[in-house]
């Protein structure tokens, strides 16, 4: 995974915010996946439109008090666990 | 709604696949759903097949219902009640969960101020003896199997369904006393509310919910879901007939995220023991007034 790779949430997911934080469903699967508010402003960012991983990267760094390696990483290992559970998938170049 | 029981006659193989399954944690097929030229065929095996047809617009659907030669009237119209009605009733923007429930008095506000506690669980689970307990030491049942709420003045309102609880043989029997008369001994049996179960006519709000757990000889616990786990442990007991379609599947999955967070969800596990009912009880309404 890179962070020039650009992603789209799937169409099979519905979400929802509870308690502060996001739900997700996926309705094929029937499996539950919950974000924090760092995740879940990503996930309303990918609603928006396909974004790439630095372009997720340079909007946390501007909302969030976080230095850049560090968001970098988390998106990289959160982008990949979405990836795992299909709840978000590569842009066909 | 409209509910149009035919003769009896035997269930034929169908030609297509089901599109989805109730199975029950045995593994046991509950029901089955299948597409057919007329609308939506749901079979109860040896039991009942009901055809769902839509009227334009796909809101409004007439029902038509076959019962096998083997059983009873009471069965097919149980059926009906019980799946058929709160499935349609979520398909049209309805929030129908599997379960039962009790109303609670609390008398600590002076203000004779009642609320209701409902119980979810599968088939089998435990949650209508439960129910019938709570009856029994004075608290009305509201419902046996279907949670109706309708969300009016900011809370979730339960409403009242069939003044009946079905059980079977010794769940009867130890809610009603040993000489209960029996039918069948095999098969639940429909017990009216009375003096000794009492029935709660009115809706009232609903306060907390209890998902049972599977494990039946589990010890009592009670453990307060977050909101987020809430709306994952109520969404399999809500009552979907078309689990393809997307559009309602996202509009029900936001009546129970807003239900999630305003009314208490709780995991309730206790061993399947009639003897230990009144200690279940007792905590439930601890739980209850310590809110």
């Amino acid at each position: 995974m890179q962070l020039e790779d650009r992603f789209m949430v799937s169409q099979d997911v519905v979400a929802r915010e509870v308690g502060g934080e996001l739900v997700l469903l996926d309705l094929a699967s029937g499996q539950y996946f919950g974000l924090d508010s760092v995740g879940g402003r990503i996930w309303e960012l990918l609603c928006e439109r396909p974004h790439t991983l630095a372009e997720l990267c340079d909007c946390i760094e501007a909302e969030f008090d976080a230095p850049r390696n560090r968001i970098e990483a988390d998106l990289m290992a959160l982008a990949a666990q979405l990836c795992d559970q299909e709840l978000i998938e590569a842009e066909a170049a | 709604m409209q509910w149009k029981p035919e003769p009896p006659r035997a269930q034929a193989p169908l030609p297509t696949d089901p599109y989805d399954r109730w199975v029950s944690p045995e593994g046991e097929c509950m029901a089955e759903f299948h597409r057919a030229t007329a609308g939506i065929l749901i079979r109860f095996p040896e039991q009942v097949d009901f055809l769902l047809s839509p009227h334009e617009g796909e809101t409004e659907f007439t029902v038509t219902g076959w019962p096998s030669p083997e059983i009873d009237a009471k069965t097919a119209i149980n059926l009906y009640h019980n799946a058929i009605e709160p499935i349609l009733g979520n398909h049209s923007g309805g929030l129908f969960l599997h379960g039962s429930a009790v109303r609670i008095a609390d008398s600590s506000t002076g203000k004779n101020d009642a609320a209701a506690v409902a119980f979810l669980g599968l088939s089998r689970g435990g949650k209508t003896t439960l129910a019938g307990s709570f009856a029994k030491a004075g608290h009305p049942f509201l419902t046996e199997d279907v949670i109706d709420l309708r969300l009016e003045r900011g809370q979730y309102w339960l409403q009242p369904k069939r003044s009946k609880l079905r059980l079977f043989a010794d769940s009867a029997r130890f809610l009603l006393g040993d000489d209960t008369v029996i039918g069948d001994a095999d098969a639940k049996q429909d017990v009216e509310a009375g003096e000794s179960l009492p029935f709660a006519e009115s809706p009232v709000p609903l306060r907390q919910i209890y998902v049972l757990g599977t494990d039946h000889s589990s010890d009592l616990s009670i453990q307060r879901f977050s909101m987020q786990d809430a709306l994952s442990a109520l969404m399999p007991h809500a009552f979907i007939l078309d689990v393809e379609d997307r559009e309602r599947l996202r509009s029900h999955f936001a009546r129970i995220a807003d239900l999630s967070q305003h009314v208490e969800c709780h995991a309730l596990d206790f061993t399947r023991n009639y003897a230990d009912l009144p200690r279940v009880r007792d905590a439930i309404l601890d739980q209850y007034r310590s809110r």
